[in-house]
């Protein structure tokens, strides 16, 4: 199944490339279609990272963006469909067919396509929670984006393209490409995805977002505005989130031996410098991408700002019309670009999303692409999408037919909403946000450039920026140069003033610190780097129960595409491999869909932070999407956009999302085994057994939720862990996800670490920390043996000797558990500490009784529990007498445990004896009585008087001096003024072992 | 047993279920809850379970028409439930009672009047019964007893049905007297705390209105619940309720009451009569008052330690084992007493040496310093009045009331 869908290696190349063209065309189509100005920003945003990052590379992807945009692309993709091989040799055609053409070869390079559908799949594994949040926005978004989005396939109509044509064929180097086959493609699809990380991100760092935030708005209509805000960071995350995984990608890649995997890795970089720099300056190479990209819409003549075509300015114009912007120069594009970019990539987050919630979605993309679809139509670019689908869903034969062919049907509505007014109209949530943008949409191409198109940025705006960019004497000014001037622009554009103001005196800003605006990009390519770690544990789902996310791309299934194994490994929540494999497929399909609703995924992907509940009131349609929010796990999503998808047309999105959580509880279950099925066959070795664990106890959790079967009917003996770790020490960290064999020490090991821990010189921070990670070990191997016991006893006396009572407890319900499987221990030693421990600190009458009532005869006659009773005895009746001899004389731990008690005890005592004493009680008696002096001890008796003292001065006695000099407790005074000081050395949080000093300055870790 | 015809059987069966519409048509209550009484081994049910068990296609007979067909989901499982039943087996037995009563609730919660008030009574005790008899089956076979528990959060459907306004709310304290055996016995006995609040804060419905019976049992539970807490005045006042409202009859239920009545009366300086002791077999209290009455500490830890594992049980060593300071103040007492007999103007000084010499007498080994502590304890917990010279370890009693008696309130500073 998942070779159809992706790029598998088993297949022949040439299939798989015509698969992928098909399926890239019809993604295409649908972008392009669906997308309005969106897609079109997409792709050239695309095409300037791509080109930034490799010089070669970027322009195909170049012309693919172009040809993407317009309507043309859906006749591209008739022609790619009838002709793949024939594309490529095409390219330097004329203009619209050229691009086709380039278009075709492009998609030929099926990895290219594949494997950006893989990268999509993992980053909608990664994403899927936030995606979904965003939802609500969107959607007014979306409708607006219809507007935009024609005017941008009437640039493709208009002559300048032609150029852009040629100008992608000269870049494609056809002949590398057909030469490399497969392989190229490959590469260049991992140029394109870093491009699109790149452009995101490095926009998302260099730029400001603040001058964004006013761009969106007025493309994007209020909706966007209202996000925009939140965008900005969820742009940053999103970016750092492409980068993450581009970079993660990249040794995944390297290992597997594709070649495309490390194309991948490089882009990232090099597209991220590439782009800032690309404005005006110096590199040579620079100033072409620089065209392209602002090309991308239109022309590659763009750079200079007088040559500004008409595609161009119809481009801006959608961006103006609402803000006004118009007269921006190119400077301003960067902006735009990048916003294009995050677009594109927030679409590519819908996509994902979308596909992640219907699996049907995912499978569209088998067949062949439909017939070129009408320009800029977008419905039926939907519906060939639809049908293709359903194609693909009859070839995948997946399991779950049924809910698939709803789902199909599902995504069918849904797309054409998103994509055309028309469909739009056909969902009521849509409706309504979308009301004031039809009209723009409805108006034709024409109409919306020629409103828009007179008002571009003054030419003396473009004529400043040229000026600023100039000075620049590298890549870092420029950067920051570019930021600057976004914000001055985004400003101007603000407070109306861009078209009044004379720009042509405005002064140039000084230099800014080109070093700041690296810092952010270095900031976020650090970012970047670390991430990928990070990523891993971010979106964790919440139960502990699924499975490890998987680091290790080769135990992926053969099966699997590489692109889509080193994916999955990057996939945080991935419960499993096989539903990624699964998915990919759908993934990519869902990328392209994304691709209709770009300014929908966009707001998505703003709104992650905010609350769902506002996204849901705002678009139902989004609803169920949003729902899905709340699972954990890419399964648990794709499920219930599985049934989010069947219910699409339902009224309420509250009866929606009811249904679905109904459905989700059963779908988890059948959807899970169904998956294990498929990994059994593919697993190989520990690969398997682990699945296996995994999957079981994400299906026990569905049982959990109310489906029939029982847990008991697990078998859980086969799904243990048994560790293979050697090393001796480790440190604890509680469990994210499920155990890794790798890390956990078998039980030999266990023995050797619990020897070190005693022997340690080092401090109870360390022990416990060692000591809590053997447990750990022991419990996830369930080994309960004499060692398990060692193991808590060891604990909880270290425990008792810190005073540590917390995690005393913990072992102390752990050894009552443990004594009572009958495995030998300390019983009788432990009964004490027990007794003790609930006679001094909870003091809780039921406990007590029955913790007394359990105890045997043997029990009762062993001395450490005969001291533990007497303590009993004392603390009811107030004895401190007893209490404080009891203290001395304690055996074991006992004494820990009652030193806890002390203070409270001898308070106790105190005030008893100022009421009942008269007039005086000698202190040497109260020292002696109350634990201060042991009578044995001479020596010591000053020191402990002098302790005393203290003690009671400090609790708000009164003391006297008789006439020999002996110091007097005055029991009359003294009984209304006695206090509990509060301790010297409490901490807030009440465990002064907590101290965070404390623990920094002991902390040997 | 004697051999059954199949006609026989056919015709006992359609006893039963006309007896089931009929009375849910007519709304016999005391009819229908006969049909749910499994325990009572009363004759009609025994039947009924032969017939079952040689006629295996009653499903079709209730279907066939359909008075009762509407009530198949009760009845199926109810005829499985007493075949399980009468063949020992007791956890299915249980399994199916309880699909039984899950439908049952839902059709009483239909049913506008309390009329079926008593069937459900049945059911819920029946569920009780059935339930515990399931554990003991499971404990036996080394499972995890763990249908009583189900058997509780069952109940606590059934009481948030009645806990309401109307008719039927007169069943709820029936439902909770259930719960709370339940809850007793399971040692989950925080999970009544919801239970009592719901009761005792709903002010609509006066508590005396409830079945006499029901209140008993309640304030029994509740007392007990008190004494946990060792908050013996409330202990008092609710079990002395229930002792007042027990039938006379019920001299097992009395002498329940009267075995956490004692020591919550002994805690506060009541002694019972020893016939009272003996009439409801409480003896292992007789060494215990009679130790308080002597002032011998000796006879006390005797006591205790005899039934130490009664005591623990029942919840009351903790109660009674704070009777020890009466006795020393009994004691103390009685040294006073004597020394007024000999020198009434020295009497109000108590030499501590002469207290420690009559535990010594009593065989209990305290040294000074301990005598001295609970000196100090006795006038700090105003056992007796006074101050204690340490100089001359001498105590120094109050010439009025030396030694003031509790008046029903509990030992305390």
């Amino acid at each position: 199944m998942a070779n159809e869908g992706t790029n598998t290696e088993t297949l022949p190349p040439i299939e798989s490339h015509l698969f992928e063209n098909r399926l890239v065309d019809a993604s295409q189509h649908q972008t392009s279609s669906y997308a309005p100005t969106t897609s079109g920003s997409e792709a050239l945003s695309w095409t300037v990272q791509s080109s930034t990052g490799n010089g070669i590379y970027s322009n195909p992807t170049y012309q693919y963006d172009q040809h993407s945009q317009p309507p043309v692309r859906s006749v591209q993709d008739g022609q790619g469909v009838s002709s793949v091989a024939g594309n490529s040799s095409n390219l330097g055609t004329a203009n619209v067919p050229q691009d086709y053409n380039a278009y075709t070869s492009y998609a030929s390079s099926s990895n290219q396509y594949s494997y950006d559908s893989a990268g999509y799949s993992g980053y909608y594994n990664n994403y899927q929670q936030q995606p979904n949040r965003a939802y609500s926005q969107p959607v007014g978004a979306y409708q607006n984006t219809g507007a935009p989005y024609q005017p941008i396939s009437s640039f493709q109509n208009t002559g300048s393209y032609a150029g852009s044509a040629s100008y992608s064929s000269t870049y494609y180097n056809p002949a590398d490409y057909q030469t490399t086959g497969g392989y190229q493609n490959s590469t260049t699809y991992g140029n394109q995805a870093p491009a699109w990380n790149n452009g995101s991100y490095s926009s998302y760092s260099s730029h400001p977002y603040t001058s964004y935030a006013p761009d969106s708005n007025s493309s994007y209509s209020s909706g966007a505005a209202a996000t925009s805000v939140q965008y900005q960071q969820q742009y940053k995350q999103w970016a750092d989130y492409y980068s993450q995984t581009e970079v993660s990608c990249a040794p995944g890649t390297e290992n597997l031996s594709v070649t495309s995997s490390s194309t991948l890795g490089c882009p990232v970089p090099t597209t991220t410098s590439g782009y800032v720099t690309p404005n005006n300056q110096p590199p040579q190479s620079y100033p072409q991408f620089w065209s392209q990209e602002s090309s991308a819409p239109a022309a590659p003549s763009f750079q200079p700002a007088a040559g500004n075509s008409g595609d161009h300015d119809g481009y801006w114009k959608h961006g103006a019309q609402i803000s006004s912007q118009i007269h921006q120069t190119n400077p301003i594009q960067p902006n735009y670009q990048s916003h294009l970019d995050l677009n594109s990539s927030y679409d590519k987050f819908q996509d994902q999303q979308k596909t992640l919630s219907s699996q049907g979605t995912n499978l569209y993309y088998l067949p062949p692409p439909p017939p070129p679809p009408p320009q800029q139509v977008n419905p039926t670019p939907l519906q060939s999408a639809a049908s293709l689908d359903t194609k693909r869903v009859s070839k995948l034969q997946i399991p779950t037919n049924p809910r698939i062919a709803s789902n199909l049907t599902y995504e069918q509505p849904k797309t054409e909403k998103d994509s055309s007014t028309s469909s739009v109209t056909l969902k009521p949530a849509y409706i309504a946000v979308s009301l004031t943008k039809p009209t723009e949409k409805v108006s034709s191409n024409d109409a919306a450039n020629s409103i828009l198109k007179p008002s571009m940025f003054p030419k003396s705006l473009r004529g400043y920026v040229e000026r600023a960019l100039a000075r620049c004497k590298d890549e870092k000014q420029m950067t920051a140069c570019q930021a600057v001037l976004k914000e001055m622009i985004t400003k101007a554009t603000a407070d109306g003033t861009i078209c009044t103001r004379n720009w042509d005196m405005e002064p140039l800003f000084p230099m800014p610190d080109a070093d700041a605006v690296n810092k952010d990009s270095s900031l976020s390519s650090t970012l970047d780097s670390v991430l990928p770690k990070c990523k891993k544990s971010p979106r964790r789902s919440k139960s502990r129960w699924e499975p490890l996310p998987e680091e290790k791309p080769v135990d992926h299934p053969v099966s699997i595409s590489n692109d889509t194994i080193k994916y999955n490994s990057w996939v945080p929540n991935e419960k499993d491999r096989k539903v990624v494999v699964e998915n990919k497929e759908s993934k990519e399909d869902n990328w392209r869909n994304t691709k209709f609703s770009p300014l929908l995924q966009r707001i998505s992907s703003k709104a992650p932070q905010r609350p769902f509940k506002k996204q849901r009131l705002a678009d139902a349609s989004v609803a169920h999407e949003n729902g899905n929010a709340s699972s954990d796990s890419d399964k648990e999503q794709s499920l219930t956009a599985y049934y989010s998808a069947a219910m699409a047309f339902s009224d309420t999105p509250d009866e929606r999302r009811r249904r679905e959580n109904r459905s989700k509880r059963f779908d988890l279950g059948q959807a899970q085994r169904t998956e294990n099925n498929h990994s059994r066959k593919k697993n190989v070795g520990a690969r398997n057994l682990y699945n296996r664990r995994s999957s079981a106890l994400v299906l026990s959790k569905s049982f959990d939720d109310g489906v029939s079967k029982a847990v008991e009917d697990i078998d859980w003996d086969a799904l243990t862990v048994k560790g293979t770790c050697q090393e001796i020490e480790k440190r604890y960290l509680r469990l994210t996800s499920a155990p890794d064999p790798t890390t956990v020490r078998p039980e030999e090991v266990l023995e050797k670490a619990l020897l070190m821990v005693q022997n340690s010189q080092r401090n109870y921070l360390y022990k416990c920390d060692q000591l809590k990670s053997i447990r750990q070990d022991l419990t996830v191997q369930r080994i309960h043996n004499q060692l398990t016991v060692k193991v808590y006893e060891t604990h909880a006396r270290l425990a008792l000797e810190v005073g540590d009572l917390p995690e005393y407890n913990q072992c102390q319900s752990q050894l009552k558990t443990l004594y009572a499987e009958g495995i030998e221990g300390s019983y009788m030693e432990f009964a004490a500490y027990n007794l003790l421990c609930v006679i001094m600190h909870s003091n809780n009458y039921r406990d007590l009784l029955s913790s007394m009532a359990r105890l045997s005869n043997e029990a009762k006659n062993d001395e450490a529990v005969k001291h533990a009773l007497a303590v009993r005895a004392a603390v009811t009746s107030g004895n401190y007498v007893a209490f404080f001899r009891l203290y001395k004389a304690a055996p074991n731990l006992n004494t820990c445990l009652m030193d806890l008690y002390v203070e409270k005890m001898r308070y106790k005592a105190v005030t008893c004896m100022c009421r009942s004493y008269r007039p005086t009680v000698p202190v040497s008696y109260v020292s002696q009585v109350l634990g201060f002096s042991n009578e044995a001890t001479d020596g010591k008796e000053a020191a402990a008087l002098e302790e005393c003292l203290e003690w009671l001065k400090a609790h708000g006695a009164s003391i006297i001096a008789d006439n020999s000099g002996d110091m007097l407790l005055d029991t009359k005074i003294s009984s209304s003024s006695l206090f509990v000081p509060e301790p010297d050395d409490a901490v807030a949080h009440g465990d002064a072992n907590l101290d965070v000093n404390d623990f920094l300055a002991k902390a040997p870790l | 047993m004697a051999y059954l015809s199949m006609g026989e059987a056919h015709r006992r069966i359609t006893e039963y279920l006309n007896r089931f519409s009929d009375a849910v048509s007519y709304q016999n209550g005391v009819s229908f809850k006969s049909l749910f009484a499994l325990s009572s081994n009363s004759h009609f049910l025994l039947s009924l379970s032969d017939a079952l068990a040689l006629y295996n296609d009653a499903n079709r007979l209730i279907n066939q028409n359909q008075n009762y067909s509407h009530f198949s989901d009760i009845i199926l499982p109810l005829f499985r439930s007493l075949q399980h039943y009468k063949q020992g087996n007791f956890v299915e037995a249980y399994n199916a009672f309880e699909k039984t009563a899950n439908a049952f609730v839902q059709e009483f919660r239909n049913w506008e009047s309390a009329w079926a008030l008593e069937a459900l009574f049945v059911i819920v005790y029946e569920i009780r019964v059935l339930a515990e008899k399931a554990d003991r089956q499971l404990a036996s076979n080394g499972k995890s007893p763990e249908k009583l528990k189900g058997a509780g959060s069952l109940l606590m459907k059934v009481f948030g049905i009645l806990a309401g306004k109307g008719a039927k709310r007169v069943g709820a304290l029936y439902v909770t007297c259930q719960l709370f055996k339940i809850y007793f016995k399971l040692g989950t006995v925080h999970l009544c705390r919801s239970v009592i609040r719901s009761i005792e804060t709903a002010r609509i419905f006066d508590f005396e209105e409830f079945p006499k019976r029901d209140k008993v049992t309640y304030m029994y539970y509740t007392g007990r619940l008190e004494v946990f807490n060792e908050n013996f005045p409330s202990a008092d006042s609710k079990l002395s309720y229930a002792l007042k409202h027990c039938n006379p009859q019920h001299e097992a239920n009395i002498r329940m009451i009267l075995k956490y009545l004692i020591p919550v009366k002994l805690s506060i300086g009541i002694l019972p009569n020893h016939r009272l002791l003996e009439k409801y077999n409480l003896l292992e209290y007789g060494n215990i008052v009679q130790a308080l009455k002597r002032g011998d500490p000796r006879l006390l830890r005797c006591a205790l330690q005899d039934h130490e594992d009664w005591f623990l049980r029942s919840g009351v060593y903790l109660v009674l084992e704070k009777v020890e300071l009466q006795v020393y103040q009994r004691l103390v007492k009685k040294i006073y007493i004597i020394q007024k007999q000999k020198d009434p103007s020295k009497a109000h000084q108590v030499k501590l040496e002469v207290i420690v010499k009559a535990l010594k007498w009593l065989e209990i080994d305290m040294d000074v310093d301990e005598v001295e502590c609970i000196m100090a304890i006795l006038i700090y917990k105003n056992l007796v009045k006074g101050y204690f010279a340490h100089k001359s370890k001498v105590a120094v009693l109050s010439k009025q009331d030396p030694f003031p008696k509790l008046n029903g309130k509990p030992v305390n500073s």
